[in-house]
């Protein structure tokens, strides 16, 4: 318990007094966190959309290796990657192995199975007739896609929520892919497990504090946008 | 020879049109012409291949043989009549974006057509709260305002109570009523078919088995299957013939020319409806209340009825 206190104690001096590694730390965090979620989204919804709505070859199989990238390991993507990476491999040329852009390009690649899965159940799941009106009413596949992500933004938003999540605590593919370098690509998640292996627990139960105070923020703005039209439902329904 | 420039144009026609689902042929060598102002009714049993024939008529599925011919834009008002998660009347304006509508019309739009169905007083109620006979009418609303050259719905009264679709029906006739569109509803109750139809489409096994004005193929109805489907459920056989008859030909009357046993008696709201044994067949009819009991022996007349030629192994097996 000590060192529960302890570390509880120091998460809030360090916040409190704005210590420039955690503000450092976070910052990095953030910036991986917001790019890989962004760029998973920008490419993981349009997918996650054609394979819950469309008919079309292959769509079986995309549906499964989205569901099965849920579980993907990190740390198997870390360590493909970074070998990917090395100067003599094919994506050498590229520069990435222990950066920033690096470690972005491992998140979005862990976020982009999240994005996509979710979304085609979350698409899925709005009533086939009204999908069908639409198109009999002469909806084109953009007024469908924007009608299904909206009849679906609960589900939607988890699936970005649950992208967001996997960016910020993700440690295994950073590590590899990043090298864990303090001051470049290092993370809050990152640098809790490099405490945790220097012995410094009541330092690594700082981190984690700020890092868990970090998600709920940004989870909880998420969620807000998420329910914003449910509270509204639920409030129109209940004087009838 | 110069065309007839009255008639109203032609807005839909098939010709031959075969459709299949799943490798089966649901609708056969279907011919139609639809014109302008025209309402036609889609009448058939469960399976007959109306809803399949509807899809083919919008282009919504491809046909097999044949052609369909459209002129001018086709809306289809769906049977699952599923709302988005918003109100009323943004619902009818998404319908109406779809449909390519500029925003500065689609308000106005949005109310008339709600106007028209009597729902303008739930413009700002969220669909989510509507109940099943509102929902039909603001799905027709949809459908009705994005004022499509040709209207196809399918079966736009299912799943209503009987008050309610009797409201709902009596409001639609006059809203569905257009001089510049062409009209197909699907239903499958005869009661909504005789209410709306300017000629009735009877589809059999996925054929036109009858096509005409309600009242001629009432009284005049082609063939036996298209009789029994219309509602002539008695049968006598008379020699080479059968007389088929509806509950209003049959009458009970102490000295009618026929006896009959009663079989069934089953109470309704304003009589009770029997089913009667006679030597040579089962009619029914309608008789007032408290009606004869079954078991009993009564004395029937027929006035009316459509005599078809019996087919050859039945007159054998009723003879013998």
């Amino acid at each position: 318990m000590h060192f529960l206190w302890e570390g509880l104690r120091q998460g809030v001096q360090l916040i409190l007094h704005g210590n420039s590694y955690i503000v450092q730390l976070t910052w990095v965090t953030i910036r991986v966190a917001a790019i890989s979620t962004a760029v998973a989204s920008l490419l993981g919804l349009p997918l996650g959309l054609a394979l819950g709505l469309g008919r079309f070859r292959g769509r079986r199989v995309g549906l499964t290796l989205g569901n099965a990238g849920l579980a993907l390991p990190p740390v198997m993507l870390g360590l493909v990657l970074s070998l990917l990476m090395f100067p003599q491999a094919p994506l050498g040329g590229l520069h990435l192995l222990f950066t920033l852009n690096g470690v972005i390009v491992a998140q979005t690649l862990l976020a982009f199975p999240i994005v996509v899965a979710l979304t085609a159940a979350a698409v899925q799941a709005v009533p086939a007739g009204l999908i069908a009106q639409a198109r009999a009413l002469g909806a084109g596949t953009r007024h469908v896609w924007l009608l299904a992500l909206r009849e679906a933004r609960v589900g939607v938003m988890a699936a970005v929520i649950a992208a967001l999540g996997s960016a910020l605590s993700e440690v295994g593919a950073v590590v590899l892919v990043g090298g864990n370098i303090e001051g470049s690509d290092q993370t809050l998640a990152s640098a809790a497990l490099e405490q945790v292996d220097a012995g410094h627990f009541a330092q690594a139960m700082a981190i984690g504090i700020v890092l868990l105070g970090l998600i709920l923020l940004l989870a909880g703005a998420l969620t807000v946008l998420q329910q914003r039209g449910t509270v509204a439902r639920v409030r129109v329904r209940a004087p009838s | 020879m110069t065309p007839d420039t009255d008639a109203p144009s032609t807005l839909l026609s098939a010709s031959a049109l075969c459709v299949q689902r799943d490798g089966r042929d649901v609708v056969r060598d279907v011919d139609l012409e639809l014109r302008a102002g025209e309402m036609l009714v889609l009448l058939g049993p469960n399976g007959a291949g109306k809803s399949t024939l509807l899809d083919a008529l919008a282009g919504m599925l491809a046909a097999s043989r044949g052609r369909v011919q459209r002129s001018g834009r086709v809306a289809v008002a769906l049977q699952s009549p599923d709302l988005a998660r918003r109100s009323v009347a943004q619902n009818v304006e998404l319908a109406l974006a779809w449909w390519g509508v500029p925003r500065s019309q689609r308000a106005t739009r949005a109310r008339t057509a709600l106007a028209e169905l009597g729902v303008d007083h739930l413009s700002d109620r969220a669909a989510a709260t509507l109940s099943g006979g509102e929902r039909r009418r603001v799905h027709l609303a949809r459908a009705l305002a994005v004022r499509p050259d040709v209207l196809l719905l399918d079966e736009p009264f299912a799943g209503l109570d009987a008050v309610t679709r009797a409201e709902l029906l009596g409001d639609a006739e006059s809203a569905l009523r257009s001089a510049a569109r062409a009209t197909i509803i699907v239903v499958h109750d005869r009661a909504e078919a005789w209410a709306l139809a300017d000629r009735l489409l009877v589809l059999l096994d996925g054929r036109i088995a009858a096509t005409g004005p309600p009242r001629e193929l009432l009284e005049h109805p082609p063939t036996e299957a298209v009789a029994r489907f219309l509602g002539f459920n008695g049968s006598l056989t008379e020699g080479n013939q059968t007389l088929l008859t509806r509950p209003a030909h049959v009458s009970l009357d102490a000295e009618g020319p026929l006896l009959a046993l009663v079989v069934r008696s089953i109470p309704l709201e304003d009589g009770v409806r029997l089913e009667l044994q006679l030597d040579h067949g089962r009619l029914f009819t309608v008789a007032p209340i408290p009606g004869p009991r079954t078991g009993e022996r009564v004395r029937l007349r027929v006035d009316g009825g459509v005599r078809f030629r019996t087919p050859v192994s039945t007159r054998t097996s009723v003879s013998g």
